[in-house]
């Protein structure tokens, strides 16, 4: 670690909102750079001091007089309180998006486009891309490290469910894309969840599948101009990662279960989809 | 673990920074279903759950409003907005949610005050200082003045203040933070030193005066 890195995280140190392995890296560097270790020192009883001495506003007691009677008004002018349509959720509303203007498309024409725009796209896009392998270990690394954190800070998922219905909206109200969602709790790996992640500079979906007592994150995301898709697995510090891309969208699966199981778990995900 | 997630478990805030919905769902075990509840008793369990709160309520509001009769309003108003969703609370961070409504009933009066002043000032460019000459042996010194600090804290554009306090006097953990702050956990950090260093600098800023 560096002097930048350590003043970058000093303020996560100083909170102990930092993981163990980031903690002791940052102790490391402490005492090996007097530099930092007053920087720290000096930020740290500033920020307490300031932290103590900043005036905290209680409330006064007529405010919870006003809020107690004005709730009692509430209560008797609204007797009955359930089903509040306040709490409606807003995604039910979504339908699957129209398909009537494209089933009017002549298809073996567009069909043939296609053909002629992906043989455009790989003509342009493997080349640039096989010259660059750092960029695939960059992502590799911040992909096991999301990973690593998702099982870690007790931030698996965003919101738990293992139903697909209820992930996909939540999805893709956060998203400017759609990904697919599907429980594959007959075929041994039950959906979990869903949570927001921050990747290869963009958000993703993160779809988190459960296999025995590990835990498998489906990291998704539309595939970038310049990015072709090819399937490719790897193996980093334990971790299995697999790669795929489908139409347009990026997938990336990472887990500590076999290569095998993990090839399984995209086939079926396929497979499911397909279904859809 | 496999719960079920339904929609009366949801409660829907307002998102300021987009005109997106956000939806938050909590967590229940399936046999938590409990029999409707009358109106009263409805209403003492949310006093029960809520009212414990209400100095953090205050107390937040007021950092963001920077104006001691407009922070009173918020907090009724907000207190009212939870008390119409509290069916649908079901979660067990009860502060957290009361302050995430608290928070963005704040922004709605601020926004319609034009008074959302999270990007406006800092620019580095304005407030660039030439302040180097305090040490931070001085600040330090004049750290426990509160008033100093409430003038330096007022000065800071509304995310700022809002999590310092949240931090600094709720003493929250940066998971609470993002989630009633509304920004990915990542960025918690990161505001929060921009945050305390911009404090540092407007403290400065005051001592050379």
């Amino acid at each position: 670690m560096d002097c930048r890195e350590a003043i970058k995280l000093m303020d996560g140190y100083l909170d102990c909102e930092l993981d163990p392995i980031t903690s002791q890296t940052i102790e490391q560097h402490l005492r090996e750079c007097g530099r930092c270790d007053q920087a720290y020192k000096t930020h740290g009883s500033l920020i307490r001091a300031i932290g103590n001495a900043t005036p905290y506003f209680k409330a006064p007691a007529e405010l919870r007089e006003r809020i107690q009677s004005s709730l009692r008004e509430e209560t008797t002018e609204h007797p009955v309180r359930n089903g509040v349509p306040g709490a409606q959720v807003v995604f039910h509303k979504r339908q699957p998006e129209p398909r009537s203007i494209l089933s009017e498309i002549p298809w073996n024409w567009l069909g043939l486009a296609a053909a002629i725009i992906l043989a455009a796209i790989i003509a342009f896009n493997v080349v640039p891309r096989a010259q660059r392998p750092e960029a695939d270990q960059f992502l590799a690394t911040q992909l096991i490290a999301s990973h690593a954190r998702s099982l870690m800070a007790n931030h698996l998922t965003d919101v738990a469910s293992s139903d697909q219905h209820t992930v996909k909206p939540w999805l893709d109200a956060k998203l400017d894309f759609a990904p697919a969602v599907v429980d594959l709790s007959e075929k041994g790996f039950p959906l979990i969840g869903g949570r927001l992640d921050y990747l290869d500079n963009r958000p993703v979906a993160a779809l988190i599948y459960q296999r025995r007592q590990h835990f498998l994150n489906l990291f998704v995301w539309p595939l970038g101009p310049g990015r072709a898709g090819s399937t490719k697995a790897m193996t980093r510090q334990g971790y299995q990662l697999l790669h795929w891309v489908d139409s347009d969208l990026n997938y990336w699966a990472v887990s500590d279960i076999n290569e095998k199981e993990l090839q399984q778990f995209k086939q079926l995900f396929e497979e499911q989809i397909s279904h859809h | 673990m496999v719960l079920p997630l339904k929609a009366e478990h949801a409660s829907q805030t307002e998102d300021f920074e987009s005109t997106a919905k956000i939806v938050k769902f909590a967590v229940v075990p399936k046999k938590h279903e409990e029999p409707d509840q009358s109106p009263k008793e409805e209403l003492m369990s949310f006093e029960a759950a809520m009212l414990p709160h209400l100095d953090a309520a205050h107390n937040l509001a007021r950092w963001l409003l920077r104006n001691e009769q407009d922070a009173q309003d918020v907090v009724q108003e907000a207190y009212l907005r939870a008390f119409r969703s509290f069916s649908g609370f079901h979660g067990t961070n009860g502060r957290a949610w009361l302050l995430t409504i608290v928070r963005n009933t704040s922004y709605t009066l601020l926004k319609k005050n034009r008074a959302v002043d999270f990007t406006t000032p800092f620019d580095e460019e304005i407030h660039a200082t030439g302040h180097e000459s305090v040490s931070p042996a001085t600040i330090l010194e004049h750290s426990e003045d509160a008033e100093l600090i409430r003038e330096a804290m007022d000065e800071l554009p509304a995310e700022f203040r809002e999590i310092l306090a949240l931090r600094h006097q709720e003493g929250l953990s940066y998971k609470e933070i993002a989630d009633i702050a509304q920004i990915p956990l990542g960025t918690v950090m990161s505001r929060l030193a921009r945050a305390r260093d911009k404090l540092k600098e407007y403290l400065a800023a005051r001592m050379s005066k």
